[in-house]
């Protein structure tokens, strides 16, 4: 193998791995699960070193892939023996370098557990293994007239392990359910770096089932969501599920100003925003400035509600001087986003950057950044603006496709300097990641909230081998 | 190194694994067999730029990744959607540079290249054996329209072959045959990497086709049919071969469209059909053995669930029936579970290459049914042959 893992590790780490008789890691990773399962040649490792953000590549030195928990266990003992970290790999599909390996380790690759564990459908809850993707889970659902509703970008490839264990959201998701982390996620069962099993919500409870996130002292399930995957190892996710919505309307509208806009979301958010209707989608082109492009659709059991939300929705537009578009560019929107990632890559590789959460009234400020700071001050043109409701903030964005590799540089120069603006303001980030992610504004801050993470990484974790460098750079523990 | 030219394609990559599909044993069969992400289209668009950036090298292990793709197009297909990467070719390419960079590749795969150079065939049969499936049928010389069995439908599937030359006889086609000249159309070449004669083969071929007053060819193997309508005039820098081809799904419907023969005897079975994926993903030829099947009388028609381009491969793709045909049994299983699935009494495709892979399959699985040509569906209701090889218990001599 030719790359040079000095460039980009730290030499106590790069000492640390040298130590490692690799070799012996291979055999006794080899020795827990079956010898083909393990791999360690370059050309097999090369696809785990990247994922969908300009992240700089990062090798692991070992390919794994667990079938069981125990599997897992055993990994994770070895691991801790050798003071060797272990990568978690879902469907490699995070934005901001928060699946790739820091340091030379162990890469888990989780394709095998990827199974539809059991659809309860008297107590509407599914177990999923954390590889299942969030399209194969809704085609089993929807069999049964069930679905689970709130899913997000990133097209059917996306799984549910990887997606709510970095808190995901997005067009898919609803005004009423919101973000993964709500009360959707029922039960986890987690193995942690020691090995230890964890069950949360009523899971908790030996001789209960699962059904109930919230019931047994703290909500556990809530510090390992967002978590990116350091607390421990998700090995099965329980879901609530409800009847899939027979009616819904997509409607497309075009507001005049981004107060508008504003109002709007607080209309929504006020008198519609605990129903099923998916967080209002605002999208801005870059070509277009001043075009303030909106997308809802609105579902449910029954016409005369979701007609009636229609009407109410169509009011408080024509009230605030917007125009009620056609739907086939939502139509088109959606379909691509979220079933066929249709062309997304045309104009080259796609990354969100300036991303993050943010009040409703907030939208101004990161929308102003992207006008002045973006397009104006740096001419960078191709970059779009956009986020949803959720319905009681925003998750927004900028997002633009870049050539790689000849634009790659100047690309991630260009979203470091935004990410900083934005992150200085009211936007809290929307995922963590490593040293290529956005760990860095989370260490300088050195909240109680941080400080609270990195002790309890430290008691979970004391060798820090799971997912090392990710959100707490090694230095910080 | 011949992926070069494909550098923009690889770059393009934008990682997002559609490629991979909702699960592991969805859509390529070749991350069904060997896990791995190295195995999809996008850890190959990663190994290729590794490559490319003088991170890793061609090497006898990470052939198997290379050469264990089925080449069914499956993750094209998704890619269409996303960043229209041809991985095909770009896998064609890497196979190539194994070669020309003197990398060992699998040893039945550069057999079977070297066999078509020495024995004119993939079997290394001889001529006379080449040549019994046509017994007692009559070929007029010169008439212009060149049936074409290729190796597959010559060398073992003897009766199949008899049967699709008397329908298409007794629909009125004229029908040449090159008997004891006819070779191989080359595939074997493009599919293993080792292209070093196939410009001068494909010249030959199609002079040797010339002067035999070749005008069209018709024949009922995707592979033989994308070798000429294809692969041909890219060697030979045409923008189209200066003869017709047509693959023997559209021949058959024409027979049926033009009312050639009368369709008067029904069959009486439940029948699905399986999509190769050169003539489906690769030449979007979905409807007319649909349409065949549904004009013919009793036949009542069945989809599996992976149909049209989301298709699953046979397993006989790429050259993994031989390179690797462990693979290629299990995903021939998959495909068969497809296909028991729908409960259908019949499975039917129109790809020799299919049809054996299938059939084989089907010996495994030691399933009480077989696998048709749709043109022995066709032959058995225009009454041209007996329908009892439809049954079970039926077993061609070949």
């Amino acid at each position: 193998m030719k790359f040079d893992t000095a460039m980009t590790i730290s030499t106590v780490s790069l000492e640390r791995t040298m130590m490692v008789d690799m070799k012996k890691v291979t055999a006794l990773l080899q020795d827990v699960v079956s010898p083909s399962r393990v791999t360690d040649r370059d050309f097999d490792l090369i696809p785990y070193s990247r994922d969908l953000s300009p992240a700089e590549q990062k090798m692991p030195t070992h390919v794994v892939m667990p079938e069981t928990k125990e599997e897992i266990q055993a990994i994770l003992r070895i691991a801790n023996d050798h003071e060797y970290p272990v990568y978690l790999r879902g469907g490699g599909t995070s934005h901001w370098d928060a699946y790739l390996p820091q340091e030379p380790g162990i890469m888990l690759d989780l394709g095998r557990m990827n199974k539809v564990l059991e659809i309860n459908e008297r107590d509407l809850v599914a177990s999923v293994q954390p590889n299942c993707t969030w399209a194969k889970l809704d085609r089993e659902l929807r069999k049964k007239g069930l679905t689970y509703l709130c899913s997000e970008a990133g097209g059917p490839a996306m799984t549910v392990g990887g997606s709510v264990m970095k808190a995901g959201g997005g067009p898919h998701s609803t005004a009423k359910f919101g973000f993964h982390g709500n009360q959707d996620i029922i039960a986890l069962e987690m193995v942690l770096p020691n090995g230890d099993i964890v069950e949360t919500g009523s899971a908790a409870w030996p001789s209960a089932g699962k059904f109930k996130r919230q019931c047994l002292g703290p909500d556990l399930a809530g510090m390992f969501i967002g978590a990116e995957g350091i607390l421990g190892v998700c090995t099965e996710l329980s879901l609530r599920i409800r009847p899939v919505t027979d009616i819904s309307e997509r409607l497309t509208a075009t507001m005049k100003t981004l107060d508008d806009v504003i109002e709007f979301g607080h209309f929504i958010n006020r008198h519609v925003g605990d129903e099923y209707m998916q967080g209002i989608y605002l999208w801005v082109d870059p070509s277009a400035p001043d075009v303030f492009f909106l997308m809802m659709d609105i579902f449910g059991y029954e016409q005369e509600i979701v007609d009636h939300r229609k009407k109410k929705i169509i009011e408080k537009i024509k009230e605030l001087g917007g125009e009620i578009g056609d739907r086939a560019p939502a139509d088109d929107y959606f379909g691509r986003i979220l079933t066929g990632l249709a062309d997304l890559f045309n104009t080259g590789v796609w990354h969100f950057f300036g991303a993050g959460s943010l009040r409703i009234d907030d939208i101004t400020f990161l929308y102003k950044v992207w006008r002045e700071e973006v397009i104006q001050k740096r001419g960078y043109t191709k970059a779009g603006f956009g986020g949803q409701i959720l319905p009681r903030d925003w998750l927004a964005f900028m997002v633009t496709n870049y050539r790689e590799p000849d634009d790659w540089k100047e690309l991630v120069k260009m979203a470091d300097e935004i990410d900083e603006i934005t992150l200085n303001g009211p936007v809290v980030p929307y995922g963590i990641g490593g040293r290529d992610g956005l760990r860095r504004f989370v260490a300088e801050r050195d909240t109680g909230y941080y400080r609270l993470l990195k002790t309890l990484k430290k008691t979970l974790d004391p060798k820090n081998i799971l997912q090392r460098g990710i959100f707490i750079p090694e230095e910080e523990l | 190194m011949r992926i070069e030219q494909y550098k923009d394609m690889i770059y393009a990559c934008g990682r997002c694994e559609f490629c991979r599909g909702f699960d592991y044993n969805d859509r390529c069969p070749e991350i069904f067999t060997q896990h791995w992400e190295s195995s999809t289209a996008r850890g190959r668009m990663a190994i290729a730029r590794a490559i490319l950036e003088g991170n890793l090298e061609y090497s006898e292990d990470l052939a198997e990744r290379i050469f264990g793709c089925f080449m069914c197009g499956r993750c094209r297909e998704e890619c269409k959607k996303a960043a229209q990467i041809d991985v095909i070719e770009i896998t064609k390419a890497m196979r190539q540079d194994f070669v020309e960079q003197g990398v060992q590749i699998p040893e039945a795969g550069a057999n079977m290249a070297a066999t078509v150079t020495s024995s004119g065939n993939i079997f290394a049969d001889p001529p006379k054996e080449h040549n019994r499936w046509a017994k007692e049928l009559e070929f007029k010389e010169g008439s212009g329209t060149l049936f074409y069995p290729g190796c597959l439908a010559s060398h073992r599937f003897k009766e199949k072959t008899n049967i699709l030359v008397r329908l298409l006889q007794a629909a009125g086609y004229r029908l040449d045959f090159l008997g004891d000249d006819q070779k191989c159309c080359g595939t074997p070449y493009w599919v293993t990497g080792k292209m070093e004669n196939a410009k001068e083969y494909a010249e030959a071929y199609l002079k040797k086709l010339q002067s035999r007053r070749v005008k069209e060819i018709i024949t009922p193997c995707p592979s033989c049919f994308r070798a000429f309508d294809e692969e041909y005039p890219h060697l030979l820098g045409m923008e189209k071969l200066p003869i017709r081809i047509r693959h023997t799904s559209e021949v058959l419907l024409e027979i049926i469209d033009q009312k050639k023969l009368n369709f008067k005897y029904p069959v009486n079975k439940k029948i699905t059909y399986h999509d190769p994926c050169e003539i489906g993903r690769y030449r979007d030829i979905y409807d007319p053995p649909r349409a065949i099947l549904n004009s013919i009388p009793g036949i009542e028609f069945t989809e599996m669930s992976r149909n049209r381009e989301h298709a699953f491969c046979c397993g006989g793709g790429g050259g993994c029936k031989i390179m690797f045909p462990d693979y290629s049994q299990r995903v021939a299983d998959e495909r068969i579970r497809d296909f028991v699935e729908t409960e259908a009494e019949l499975l039917t495709t129109i790809c020799p290459a299919c049809e054996m892979n299938l059939t084989h399959g089907f010996y495994e699985a030691d399933l009480d049914t077989r696998v048709l040509d749709i043109a022995e569906i066709m032959a058995v209701s225009a009454g041209l042959v007996d329908s009892e090889i439809l049954e079970s218990d039926y077993f061609p001599e070949d």
